[in-house]
């Protein structure tokens, strides 16, 4: 008798069973859930007919049946979950876009890259304990010439090409200064000397001189340093520039040079120079080969200049240094010319310019190159 | 400076070669500029003679020649109008580089005749600029040999540079010296013989300057020459000036230019029949003295010019150039020879006013050999003597007693100086070769500097000297030590603000850009410059001739440049100085930028949008927000500078202080420029922020509420005159505690609204903070607007 039963039950699990697997959508699936399982459904009926029979067949029906139950309910929810899967699928499939089209947007800026070269020197030295410092462009001849220990007759002076403005009513005439020096005397003017221990001050900007061709521009730029102090000498000179050049040019065994020269304001004066190698096509490689490449001038403060602003060289000494900026720039970056720089063409502007959010750090490396 | 290897070897003994030398001389300062070998490039080059000489059948200026070179016969195209048979002269075979002409020899026909090869002239050969014919060899000169050996050309020529206080190096000498100091051999002795002359000099000095005014010419020699030959000068001479870029003249002439260039002493040479009278007067020229000088011009003289005269006037520029009309010439047989020391400061003022350079100016200006005038007056007798034969007079002379310069110095303070140590012994070696004199008392050295050293006036010149010859690489490399430093920000506040300012407006699409500081008077008083003050006296052109007084001028240039050469859309900016005088003061530091052309590009997703006014108002309050300008601070008015249009422009200030001016440019000014399009443009003037407080670095403590914002919106109707931004600080006024934001919505006038008024859609947020709001509290909030707007701006409740 039982086992009439269960194969009566086992048969009609398998036909439930097959019209599940053979359900089409979520709503055939809902019919044979409500056909088999609900109020008046073929398993329910069965159910409630078990009445009739002994306790203990019912009992051993009844359990054969809920487990019959359950495996229907499971078919029907892992049924349902492939429509469900299927149905998205499709759904997602329609909602297909075309990836290949890039919508046009403001592009992000760039930064000039003599901006960048002026953070990178700033960074170098302001790890070495510089501060950075400026001065005006229009100056004085005294500024700029007198106090450098430059006076009107002194051939240096030719040189300089000087721009000069319209004399005032005493007939003097201010210049556009020719070079960042003046601000070595304004800075050093300000010195209380009753508290004074030691300066260390770089001053990057504009300089101009009368003179226009492929190599020069009537406007340009440099960057003066200035160290004073009690017992600064001229190795601190050499040890200050050699870390600089090699920490801009990322070069730990940049030769780097000195050189006797002559700059008024100076004595000692150095040129510096670093090692470099000249490709037949003109182009240079720094810190390679025998070639030697001056790119700046220094030389320890003149007693004389340090009189001439109430400073006793016999107590206090230092040392001063200048560079021009285009120069380092186009050195470092490969750029070939000069005169682009102030030309604003929106090409060379993208191409040699630097992203804005590459801030040229000592930490996270000088080396602009994600542009 | 140029010389050559031979002619330094005149005056130094060594052992060393020439690229030991030439990497000696930029360790002592003397920095090689360039080295040649004329020798090198001609060696291709060679004798030959010409045995044929026809006229070219199709070409009535050239000649078909066939040449010998001893070996072999070349058919030659010549047009040299002195080519002649028989001749010997410079051939170049095909293959053959040509440095005059900077090209290659190829086999060619010219007019149908075939050429193998090219004769030369001194100028195809870099030997000079004489390009009249071809160069004519001695009839004895052999055949077939390089032209570097027949002409004595191989000689390599050294340039170095030299830097202004080294007027003793203008002379070969000097260099010489320096190498010797430095071991590199030995100075060898002048080659002086003193002869004092067999008869008077037939002119004499005559110093016209009063006693306080002596200083100008504290020396003159001179003595005369009779029964010169002034002819050509032998071949070694010639090759010797031609090597260092001094054009042969005449023998007289050439030596006088060969001795200033070995011993760096200029000399000048009148003619004695030329000079009227005996006397030859140094003194002050007067205002419109007139001056024809050797180089063809003629100068109109200022007061107080060093000059020397004859009776009929001034004819020579004292230690500058000598005058036409009593110039040495090619007859000349009578000479009279000066060589003096000026001031160099009289010379360089001359010199600079006349605008005349020369060689001899050069070297005065730097400082000569205080002692030189005695030695070269039988130096040059000599040679003279030698080359143009004659007789020469005793020696006539005017000098001031020279006291002579002495430097206290104590050796200690080289270590001092330069940190390095260098022995006693070594300092003074080196200095006594360099031909300084010491006198040692204990520990402290009286120095006389050598007469040829006028630049030396102080200790730190004696230390340059003595570690300059023992070399710089010994200097120690120091490192600079922090001491009692702690580590400071490098930047000051304002170099913060423009780097900050410059990544905020890179970020927002702007390029950085660098442009002079001077533009054209016409641009300069558009932009309410111009001023006298400003103008350069020497512009490099016409178009830079005023200092700006705005950055937006030389952007709307960048721009223009682009536009013409196919840019559309165009951000630039600049962090730079504008000039409203000549003072410090007047020197403004501004962030200025422009905007021109589509915000928003036309694409598949969108249409194209331009820039406006908005946009650039947001460029500004982006950038204030970032260089820390206070919010609350800013006012904004609509008074921007002319050259903004009127109604389309703003200005913020704080205060009474210009934060920024900023809007569409004026039409007239776009109109200037060409545009098709607006510009618009901002300024920043960021040195007029308030500093922030320093000592307030931390910030308020953070009150987060954890309750829902709320948000209501309303839309009222005001006049069209009110601005907009009022609604929103009335309506913020309400509960500065419960409203947190108002933003405006919409901005709408026409259909349904009345003439003469606008709408005005607000959206309002209320963050309630302790509790929520109940309906009858956020009701009385929104009554209590309502009623602010009727009361302060006269509006009211749109109805929808």
């Amino acid at each position: 008798m039982v086992s009439e039963l269960k194969e009566d039950l086992q048969n009609l699990l398998n036909n439930i069973t097959i019209s599940i697997q053979n359900s089409k959508s979520s709503s055939d699936l809902e019919n044979i859930r409500v056909n088999s399982l609900g109020k008046k459904g073929s398993i329910t009926l069965y159910l409630r007919n078990l009445r009739d029979y002994d306790l203990e067949i019912k009992k051993e029906i009844g359990a054969y049946l809920n487990d019959i139950k359950s495996q229907i309910n499971k078919l029907i929810i892992d049924k349902k979950s492939v429509f469900k899967k299927e149905h998205l699928e499709k759904k997602l499939k329609s909602e297909k876009i075309d990836v290949s089209l890039t919508p046009s947007e403001a592009e992000i800026g760039t930064l000039h890259p003599l901006s960048r070269t002026i953070e990178e020197l700033c960074a170098i030295f302001a790890d070495m304990g510089f501060c950075i410092v400026d001065g005006p462009d229009i100056e004085s001849d005294y500024y700029n010439f007198t106090a450098l220990n430059i006076p009107e007759e002194h051939p240096a002076r030719q040189e300089h090409d000087t721009f000069y403005l319209q004399p005032d009513v005493n007939g003097q005439r201010k210049v556009l200064r020719t070079h960042t020096s003046p601000v070595q005397i304004r800075t050093m003017e300000k010195i209380d000397l009753k508290s004074f221990d030691e300066i260390r001050y770089i001053i990057p900007g504009r300089t101009y001189r009368s003179d226009h061709d492929a190599t020069h521009s009537p406007m340009f730029h440099q960057c003066e340093g200035l160290v004073l102090g009690k017992n600064i000498n001229m190795g601190h000179l050499k040890g200050c520039l050699i870390e600089f050049c090699r920490t801009y040019f990322n070069e730990d065994n940049l030769p780097v040079r000195f050189r006797p020269s002559y700059f008024p304001f100076t004595e000692p004066s150095a040129e510096v120079d670093i090692g470099c190698k000249k490709e037949n096509d003109g182009s240079l490689v720094i810190g390679e080969g025998e070639d030697w490449l001056e790119i700046l001038g220094s030389g320890m403060v003149h007693p004389r200049v340090l009189q001439g602003v109430g400073i006793d060289p016999s107590k206090y000494q230092g040392f001063a240094f200048g560079m021009g900026l285009e120069r380092l720039t186009m050195l470092k970056y490969g750029i070939p010319d000069l005169r682009p720089f102030y030309d604003s063409d929106l090409r060379w502007l993208k191409h040699y310019g630097f992203i804005p959010v590459d801030n040229p750090s000592l930490h996270s490396g000088l080396n602009g190159v994600f542009s | 400076m140029k010389f050559t290897w031979k002619w330094l070897l005149d005056h130094l003994e060594t052992d060393k070669n020439l690229s030991e030398i030439l990497g000696t001389l930029p360790k002592i300062g003397l920095e090689v500029a360039s080295i040649v070998n004329l020798a090198e490039d001609l060696k291709s080059f060679i004798s030959v003679e010409i045995i044929d000489v026809k006229k070219h059948p199709n070409a009535d200026k050239l000649n078909v020649c066939k040449v010998f070179d001893g070996k072999n016969t070349f058919n030659v195209v010549c047009g040299a109008p002195n080519v002649k048979l028989g001749m010997k002269s410079v051939f170049a075979n095909i293959g053959t580089f040509i440095p005059g002409l900077n090209i290659k020899l190829n086999k060619g026909k010219i007019r149908g005749e075939e050429s193998f090869g090219m004769l030369c002239s001194e100028k195809e050969l870099t030997l000079s600029e004489n390009h009249s014919g071809i160069i004519e060899l001695e009839p004895s000169s052999e055949l077939g040999l390089s032209i570097s050996d027949i002409m004595d050309l191989n000689d390599p020529i050294i340039e170095i540079e030299i830097t202004p206080n080294r007027g003793d190096c203008l002379g070969v000498r000097g260099i010489a010296r320096d190498l010797a100091a430095a071991g590199m051999g030995n100075l060898k002795d002048l080659d002086v013989i003193i002869n004092d002359g067999e008869f008077g000099s037939i002119i004499n000095w005559h110093v016209d300057l009063d006693e306080d005014e002596k200083y100008l010419c504290p020396k003159v020699f001179g003595r005369s020459f009779t029964n010169l030959k002034n002819d050509e000068s032998p071949l070694w001479l010639k090759n010797r000036l031609i090597a260092v870029d001094q054009r042969p003249i005449s023998s007289i002439v050439d030596i006088t230019n060969y001795i200033m260039i070995d011993i760096g002493r200029p000399l000048h040479a009148y003619d004695i029949d030329k000079i009227k009278g005996k006397i030859l007067k140094i003194s002050k020229s007067k205002k419109g003295d007139k001056f024809s000088a050797l180089n063809g011009n003629t100068y109109e003289l200022d007061d107080n010019m060093l000059v020397i005269s004859d009776e009929d006037g001034v004819d020579d520029l004292a230690g500058i150039m000598g005058g036409e009309r009593t110039g040495v010439i090619e007859n000349t047989t009578k000479m009279f020879l000066e060589a003096a020391i000026f001031d160099p400061v009289s010379i360089a003022n001359t010199g600079r006013k006349l605008n005349l350079n020369s060689d001899a100016r050069y070297r005065f200006e730097r400082g000569l050999d205080y002692n030189s005038p005695e030695i070269v007056m039988h130096y040059a007798a000599a040679m003279i003597n030698k080359i143009c034969g004659g007789t020469f007079s005793k020696i006539v002379s005017f000098k001031l007693e020279q006291k002579n310069k002495q430097i206290k110095f104590d050796p200690n303070i080289i270590y001092q100086l330069t940190g390095v140590k260098i022995e006693n012994e070594l300092s003074k070696s080196i200095l006594e070769k360099l031909g300084f004199k010491i006198a040692s008392v204990e520990n402290i050295w009286d120095i006389t500097p050598p007469s040829w050293r006028p630049d030396i006036d102080g200790v730190a010149d004696i230390v340059e000297e003595i570690i300059r010859i023992n070399g710089y690489d010994k200097i120690p490399s120091t490192k600079l030590s922090r001491n009692n430093y702690i580590a400071k920000p490098a930047m000051s506040i304002k170099h913060r603000q423009a780097f900050f300012a410059s990544r905020i407006l890179a970020n927002r699409g702007y390029n950085e850009v660098i442009t002079f500081s001077f533009l054209n008077k016409a641009m300069a008083d558009q932009f309410n410059g111009g001023g006298f003050s400003l103008n350069l006296v020497n512009p490099i052109s016409s178009e830079l001739t005023d200092m700006r007084p705005s950055i937006i001028p030389n952007l709307l240039l960048a721009v223009q440049k682009n536009v013409n050469i196919g840019a559309q859309d165009l951000s630039f900016f600049e962090v730079g100085p504008i000039f409203k005088g000549d003072t410090p003061n007047e020197q403004i530091s501004t962030i200025t930028g422009i905007r021109y052309g589509d915000k928003i590009k036309k694409d598949w997703q969108k249409d194209a949008v331009k820039f406006d006014f908005y946009d650039i108002k947001l460029d500004v309050i982006k950038v204030l927000d970032t260089i820390g300008v206070p919010k609350n601070s800013l006012k904004i008015f609509q008074d921007a500078p002319s050259y903004f249009h009127p109604g389309r422009s703003a200005v913020f200030k704080i205060g009474q202080k210009i934060i920024a001016n900023f809007g569409e440019i004026h039409p007239e000014i776009v109109d200037f420029f060409g545009f098709t399009k607006s510009a618009i443009g901002f300024e920043i003037f960021y040195e007029n922020v308030p500093l922030p407080n320093r000592n307030k670095i931390s910030k308020p403590m953070l009150k987060i509420s954890n309750l829902q914002p709320i948000t209501r919106e309303f839309a009222f109707i005001i006049d069209e005159a009110i601005e907009s931004e009022k609604v929103c600080q009335v309506a913020k006024s309400i509960d500065k505690d419960l409203i947190t934001d108002v933003i405006i919505l919409d901005v709408y006038k026409g259909e349904k609204i009345p003439q003469k008024k606008k709408s005005i859609a607000i959206k309002v947020t209320i963050q309630p903070v302790q509790e929520t709001l109940t309906d009858t509290a956020l009701e009385k909030l929104s009554v209590n607007l309502i009623n602010a707007i009727d009361k302060k701006l006269s509006g009211f409740l749109r109805e929808i």
